[in-house]
């Protein structure tokens, strides 16, 4: 019935069907005609809005970390005078990495700008939050840099947004649009993380860290490199050295030179080397999943990695790498439950991968890397 | 524009208004079919049809774009600390408070008189469960 009346409608068409088929016609053939001369410029334009959204968030999140970061200063450390004059010129602050060209000593020349500009960073904080402790200035100092990374990636997007408008290229909106969903998702773990940082409370980076803190818990420690202990612990008849970044300030340490430094007084006498980190799961993959495998798990610009490839290399010491698996948004954001039954998973397999590769009265080194930001020892 | 200056715009001008002006004509297309029923007594399918999904897929469109742009995700989340006790199976958990830091003592277990200290610090996240 249905059927037989829609076939007469179409086949009969009455004088206002008749009409609007004229007017359907006649969009359609404006409609070809406009995307066929204006199609790629409509797409910019599309393109440019959707930038444009993103962009006002960016400055939202931007804003609200500066903000965020000028009251932390004032809240905890007391200064005597306003520290946004302060706070915006640090805002601006860029790194100048080492030449390329002639790659010989690279790494140590990368090594110093590090240590140069987080002295800087450290002693900015100092004098603008004087009446702060040293585990708040090192909390400062990660939302500083957290405040950082937001207004860079804000200017970054803007300039692309600029530039495409300006020039109305496709290829340069284009590029940026295409980036801009892993953009955005990580700003927002930056913004989550200033949150975080300013409270000191533990992040999913620290993963690696919170496994060390476990085991090393109740034990003797000592400064064994810059802002790094080392706890000597028995673990199943085996000496074991465990290295992490001091607590509960938010710090990284300096795992490979503390590796580096026990494997040179051992003189390579060590039969395993364990890295513990945080490492970004792929799409799909369960937050807080334990996987093992071979390497330096060691994350940031490469110093510290290079360093104990170099000299596990040297004493042909094996290593061996335990990673939790998290999101880009997790890794600064407060630490979830999944990641710390990760680490429970994770004590578990270093305990068996001591038992099966090493004999009693072997010596191990085991570094827990990361951020130790809300983790004491 | 909105960029240097100014609050968040929640969603572009430019796509409202050609959804409105989508919204209106199908609107009225499908208001003129149904006139068309009540004059001449023929029911016009295909305009109804067409006008009654073009009104729907507006509409879609702009909850769509409502939900999208909400603006940045700073919400608080909701932070617990564990605590347990060295000598004995003893835990608690509370809300996180500041000063609160994983292997941190803060006092006397209520069973043994053992040290308490923070076990862990974490946020809880909801997550649909997968199947693949």
């Amino acid at each position: 019935m249905f059927t037989e009346t829609l076939l007469v409608s179409i086949q009969q068409p009455s004088a206002s069907q008749d009409y609007m088929g004229w007017i359907f016609q006649v969009i359609w053939i404006l409609a070809f005609i406009i995307v066929w001369i204006y199609g790629q410029r409509i797409q910019t334009t599309l393109m440019l809005k959707e930038i444009e959204g993103s962009l006002s968030k960016l400055k939202a999140m931007r804003d609200r970390s500066r903000q965020i970061t000028i009251s932390a200063i004032k809240e905890i450390g007391k200064p005597n005078e306003d520290p946004t004059a302060r706070i915006d010129r640090l805002l601006e602050h860029v790194d100048i990495e080492p030449v390329s060209l002639d790659p010989t000593g690279i790494i140590r020349r990368l090594e110093h700008i590090i240590d140069v500009r987080e002295f800087r960073f450290k002693d900015e904080v100092r004098q603008m939050a004087p009446q702060a402790d040293e585990t708040q200035i090192n909390n400062l100092t990660n939302v500083l840099e957290a405040a950082l990374a937001l207004n860079q990636i804000y200017k970054i997007v803007r300039h692309y947004y600029l530039m495409g408008k300006k020039t109305l290229s496709f290829y340069i909106i284009l590029q940026i649009q295409m980036l801009l969903p892993l953009i955005m998702r990580e700003s927002e773990a930056f913004a989550n993380a200033i949150k975080a940082f300013t409270l000191g409370q533990p992040i999913g980076d620290g993963a690696g860290a919170l496994v060390a803190a476990r085991l090393m818990h109740g034990r003797e420690k000592r400064l064994i490199s810059k802002d790094t202990i080392v706890s000597e612990v028995d673990i199943d008849g085996r000496k074991a050295y465990v290295i992490k970044a001091v607590g509960p300030g938010g710090n990284v340490g300096k795992p490979g030179e503390a590796i580096r430094q026990i494997l040179e007084e051992k003189e390579g006498r060590v039969a395993l080397i364990i890295i513990i980190d945080a490492a970004q799961k792929l799409e799909g993959e369960r937050p807080g999943e334990v996987v093992e495998g071979v390497g330096v798990a060691i994350g940031g610009p490469g110093v510290d990695k290079y360093k104990v490839e170099e000299v596990a290399a040297k004493y042909r010491v094996p290593l061996s790498a335990i990673l939790i698996k998290e999101g880009i948004e997790d890794v600064v954001s407060t630490m979830r439950k999944e990641i710390v039954d990760g680490v429970e998973e994770a004590i578990a397999r270093i305990r068996r991968l001591i038992r099966e590769n090493t004999k009693e009265g072997d010596t191990v080194i085991i570094a827990g890397v990361g951020n130790t930001i809300g983790i004491a020892q | 524009m909105g960029v240097e200056g100014g609050e968040v715009r929640r969603a572009p001008i430019f796509f409202i208004a050609v959804i409105l002006i989508m919204l209106v004509m199908s609107i009225a297309a499908f208001i003129l079919a149904i006139t068309v029923y009540l004059t001449q007594n023929t029911v016009e399918y295909m305009n109804i049809i067409l006008s009654a999904s073009a009104i729907l897929l507006s509409i879609y469109l702009l909850l769509q774009m409502r939900r999208r742009t909400l603006g940045p995700s700073l919400e608080p989340l909701k932070v617990l600390t564990v605590i347990r006790c060295v000598g004995c199976n003893y835990e608690s958990r509370r809300e996180f408070e500041r000063g609160d830091y994983i292997l941190k003592e803060i006092g006397q277990c209520p069973k043994c008189n053992g040290t308490l200290y923070i076990h862990s610090i974490f946020r809880e996240v909801k997550e649909k469960e997968k199947t693949y």
